[in-house]
């Protein structure tokens, strides 16, 4: 269905991310909690917020869905959210556009103070800067899946004729204009999330989050439809909240991905800090099974280079991953230079490529 | 367990106490009724009154708005002609839930028009249809915000219970104080019984569309408006469509009875014809079942049909819809004229004239004649069906109805009083256990306490006989399929048949005092206990079905070690809900002389005796809390 093609997708679009640097972040939460139960605001603030989830729940029947998460996404980049179920995450992303009202918190999207917004700035946030892609898709059984497209321009009151012409043009987008009069339940689950996709795209939002948008479907369709993913934020550059319990995803999909546990995040990094050097031990065990190959890149082995290395014999782009540099290491007895713009920045040579792939010393290299 | 040690308590109380102790004279109010009379005549005087105060004018107006819609509605469907009704009748039911519904309809309207009743059906219609707009005007909106807001669904809940335990018949007489005789105490009773199932199935499916829909649309910043009306409202179309179907059932069961009140149609000749012709009575009962099961399948087939989630109308789709329904309307109004131009009656005509000849129209009275030969037959003593209901119906009287009269009527009155309330404390806990004392006490106070345990004792007797009926007749549903293929066409229909209607053929059928209540009471409630029995045993889990039978259980031990204690708290609910099924069918055979509270109810509605009414009225409106509270059981109070 999607003409990317599957390996591409692990080399992130973007370099590893602008952390703390070029320009205002599109969307900054500080501090966000989010305590379900009766009294809840009685706890941030007091020593039972230290506690753990059971036993805050056994002492004052308060459930933590979100504890004191902080994060900044930058324009154009895929910030994925990843934690197993429970772990607060759906939360977390709901009370970003308070569809959950957080309990507390500082939250900002393109500059506008969320927590600040009237009934009246919010929708106008919904309805222009944010849309948002469900687990359940969240389609209307009663409208045809053009319909469903233009719903969110509907919303914003945008004339028929106008808004059915942008919905088929996004259609296009994803490949759906056959079925543009059929609805919803007449599709198989992997188009009717095309339609979720397309229906998030038509309003033009600066952010779209995504809630699990893929658990629902078969592993060959998400695959597909991660495809599809990488291929729209390229073509569009749109800003991306990705959630998902699924790591492999997270690793394809994220620029940077915050991994969650008990609504407090335990690990935010790239995908190579995290499979490089994962914080702790539950981060540990959640990477265990992912061939470092596939995520390292050089720039994470390299070492810097002597002098006399920076030319001469075959050169990489510090981009490549460890896999890909096996059959270039393999040909080759010397030093193999990474170049960045076409500038020497590393060296890699049989033994640190050997390293990588046999597990090699956590703490070796040390990131960008 | 405890239940049966109180009720040993309670005989031993019965055979050990001697003496005299009904309910004491000084703990009654006697002046109740002559109070209340004054109160009608003063109720009477300030509706009459040239200036009335606000209040009375909200009342009147009210009354002034139903009775000018009974009345717009009835002078529309003689202006259509009968030619023209029956045209838009079936029409609209094509064009709206196809050619079954319709066709069901046409023969609906054929058989009023042949049974010779085609006025008294027209009436009865206008009569439903009014009270079904009125119902609905009232119903969605509040199911809409009962469907939107848990609070207002927790807030509005009691006092939908409250409306759907009181018995039909038992609020008459307040609306007649209030509204007085005529089309529109009718409408308003029956508005009293229809709108909680309006309110509720409205909620229901609000509430059923689903919470992804509902938070996507919030996402994309939808108001609450928006979400109402691009949203919710066309995804609980079905449901919404549902609870007007549902309205009008009730509606019709209640526009019967409200004949009593001067509600013409139907109901009316009913009514009258249970005292003066019984085979016309019958007959009408037939044409109340016939416009029962026609409304309910035309209804039920609209909301299906135009459910917007299954029809997938793409705008060609649409177009050609456009284009029925002007075709529809086209065709309904070209028949009218042609109607109207060649000079057909406003209602069906009894005979047809031609220039040589006059012939009959209707069967009319063949069918009276049929009918009653039917009535001698079942009443001839000689008769094989008559050696069936006449020993049957001796034997409930004399061995399960008199001794339980002689119990709670001849028992001292604390005895009852306290089995009851300790009944009502084992089965249900503390709150419900004050509420039944407190019910029972006042009872007492209003000095009706015979009648009522009268009353008492003839609903427990068609509670036990509707509810073991209901349990071997439901458990054998739930072990059969085919069983259950073949019960459910015949609960359908029972369960859409008017109250009224089920008394009638018990007059005639087992004409022995208290009897024909007692029956048709069992028919009544009977439907649902075995509706709840059957999803009861259906839904024990089946792990421990199969855990009974891997540990070698036969079918019987399965069924009574596993199943049927499980299916427990279902099988608790039929008996709740049979309680006041009953109670409302067993009131109603007061008119057809089972004597006790329901009596002085037709005594009051047929003789002017209002206050009497009315206390009948409260003590039935008591009993009915009572009894339901004391079966209640521990189930969560805000059920939905």
């Amino acid at each position: 269905m999607s003409d990317s093609s599957g390996s591409a997708a692990v080399e992130s679009p973007e370099a590893t991310p602008p952390a703390g640097g070029n320009g205002e972040p599109l969307v900054r939460a500080e501090n966000v909690w989010k305590i379900f139960g009766q009294k809840a605001d009685r706890v941030i603030g007091t020593p039972d917020a230290e506690l753990s989830r059971s036993e805050l729940h056994d002492k004052t029947g308060c459930v933590i869905a979100v504890r004191d998460v902080s994060l900044e996404i930058m324009p154009g980049e895929v910030f994925v959210v990843m934690g197993l179920s429970g772990s607060g995450k759906s939360t977390l992303v709901r009370t970003l556009i308070r569809l959950i009202e957080p309990s507390a918190g500082k939250i900002t999207i393109t500059g506008h103070d969320v927590m600040e917004a009237d009934a009246s700035e919010l929708r106008e946030l919904r309805r222009h800067s944010v849309s948002m892609v469900f687990q359940h898709f969240g389609l209307l059984a009663h409208r045809r899946v053009i319909d469903n497209v233009a719903f969110g321009l509907e919303i914003q009151g945008v004339g028929k004729a106008e808004r059915l012409a942008r919905a088929s043009e996004v259609l296009g987008l994803v490949g759906l204009e056959d079925v543009a009069n059929s609805f919803p339940d007449q599709l198989s689950g992997g188009m009717q999330q095309r339609v979720g996709l397309a229906r998030a795209f038509a309003v033009d939002p600066q952010l779209m989050l995504y809630d699990e948008p893929f658990s629902a479907l078969d592993p060959l369709i998400r695959r597909d439809m991660q495809d599809e993913v990488v291929r729209l934020q390229e073509e569009t550059g749109k800003t991306m909240l990705f959630i998902t319990h699924d790591l492999p995803e997270a690793l394809r999909l994220g620029d940077r991905i915050a991994i969650m546990r008990d609504g407090a995040i335990v690990q935010l990094g790239s995908p190579e800090e995290l499979v490089g050097s994962p914080a702790n031990d539950y981060v540990r065990n959640f990477v265990r099974d992912i061939p470092r190959t596939h995520v390292l890149t050089l720039r994470w082995i390299m070492r810097d280079p002597r002098p006399g290395e920076e030319s001469g014999g075959p050169e990489l782009d510090v981009k490549t991953t460890v896999k890909d540099a096996v059959p270039v290491a393999a040909a080759t007895d010397g030093p193999i230079r990474a170049v960045e713009n076409g500038r020497c920045v590393g060296i890699v040579d049989r033994v640190s490529i050997l390293q990588a792939m046999a597990g090699g010393p956590e703490d070796s290299g040390g990131g960008s | 367990m405890q239940v049966g040690g109180i009720v040993l308590l309670m005989l031993l109380g019965y055979l050990l106490v001697d003496g005299d102790y009904s309910w004491p004279v000084s703990l009654t109010w006697q002046e109740l009724p002559a109070k209340l009379d004054d109160a009608q005549t003063w109720l009477l005087e300030q509706r009459t009154a040239p200036d009335p105060n606000f209040f009375f004018a909200i009342l009147d107006g009210f009354r002034a708005l139903a009775d000018w819609l009974v009345t717009a509605l009835t002078d529309m469907l003689l202006w259509l002609t009968w030619v023209g009704t029956i045209a838009a009748g079936t029409l609209l039911v094509l064009r709206f839930g196809g050619w079954r519904a319709a066709l069901i309809t046409f023969l609906a309207f054929v058989s009023f028009a042949v049974m010779g009743l085609w006025e008294e059906s027209m009436q009865t219609l206008a009569l439903m249809s009014a009270a079904v707009l009125l119902s609905l005007a009232i119903g969605i909106p509040f199911g809409v915000l009962a469907g939107r807001s848990q609070r207002f669904h927790r807030t509005i809940t009691p006092v939908l219970d409250a409306m759907q335990i009181v018995p039909a018949f038992a609020y008459l007489m307040p609306v007649v104080i209030l509204f007085s005789v005529g089309p529109a105490a009718a409408v308003i009773c029956t508005m009293i019984y229809a709108v909680p199932p309006a309110v509720r199935i409205t909620a229901l499916g609000i509430r059923g569309v689903t919470a992804d829909s509902v938070e996507a649309a919030r996402a994309f910043g939808s108001t609450a408006a928006q979400t109402l009306f691009k949203v919710q409202l066309p995804l609980a179309r079905r449901q919404l469509l549902l609870s007007v179907n549902q309205t009008i059932m009730f509606a019709l069961s209640l526009v019967v009875i409200a004949g009593l009140i001067g509600g013409r149609g139907l109901g009316d000749v009913v009514t009258n014809g249970l005292y003066s012709n019984a085979a016309l009575a019958i007959l009408a009962g037939i044409a109340i079942v016939i416009m029962a099961i026609a409304l309910d399948r035309a209804t039920s087939a609209i909301a299906e049909r135009t459910d917007p989630t299954r029809r997938h109308l793409t705008d060609r789709g649409k177009r050609h819809a456009r284009v029925l329904t002007l075709a529809t309307f086209a065709g309904i109004l070209a028949t009218v004229f042609a109607a109207r131009a060649l000079g057909a009656d406003s209602v069906y005509p009894d005979e047809f004239e031609t220039s040589t000849t006059v012939y009959t129209a209707t069967i009319h009275d063949d069918l009276l004649r049929w009918i009653q030969d039917a009535l001698d037959y079942v009443q001839d003593p000689t008769s094989f069906i008559f050696g069936i209901t006449e020993p049957l119906g001796n034997f409930i009287l004399e061995n399960l109805l008199e001794p339980l009269r002689k119990l709670l009527v001849d028992s001292p009155w604390f005895v009852v009083l306290g089995g009851l309330t300790a009944i009502a404390f084992v089965l249900s806990g503390l709150r419900p256990a004050i509420t039944t004392l407190l019910m029972l006490t006042a009872i007492g106070v209003m000095g009706v306490w015979p009648e009522a345990m009268d009353t008492a004792s003839q609903v427990l007797v068609a509670t036990a006989i509707a509810v073991l009926f209901g349990i071997v007749i439901g458990v054998w549903a739930a072990e059969s399929p085919r069983v259950e293929r073949l019960l459910r066409p015949l609960l359908d229909t029972l369960q859409t048949l008017p109250q009224l209607v089920y008394i009638i053929p018990f007059i005639y059928l087992m004409p022995v005092s208290r009897i024909p209540g007692i029956v048709a009471s069992v028919l009544y409630a009977i439907p649902v206990v075995i509706r709840l029995v059957t999803n009861g045993v259906r839904g024990v889990p089946p792990a421990a079905v199969e855990a009974a039978y891997a540990f070698g259980a036969s079918r019987m031990q399965v069924l009574a070690k596993v199943k049927v204690p499980l299916a427990r708290e279902s099988i608790m609910l039929g008996v709740n809900q049979g309680i006041i099924l009953v109670l409302a069918v067993v009131v109603i055979g007061g008119l057809v002389g089972s004597g006790a509270l329901g009596d002085m109810i037709a005594r009051g509605l047929q003789r002017n005796e209002f206050g009497e009414g009315v206390v009948a009225s409260l003590a039935i409106l008591a009993l009915g809390i009572a009894l339901d509270r004391v079966t209640r059981g521990r189930r969560d109070p805000s059920r939905a």
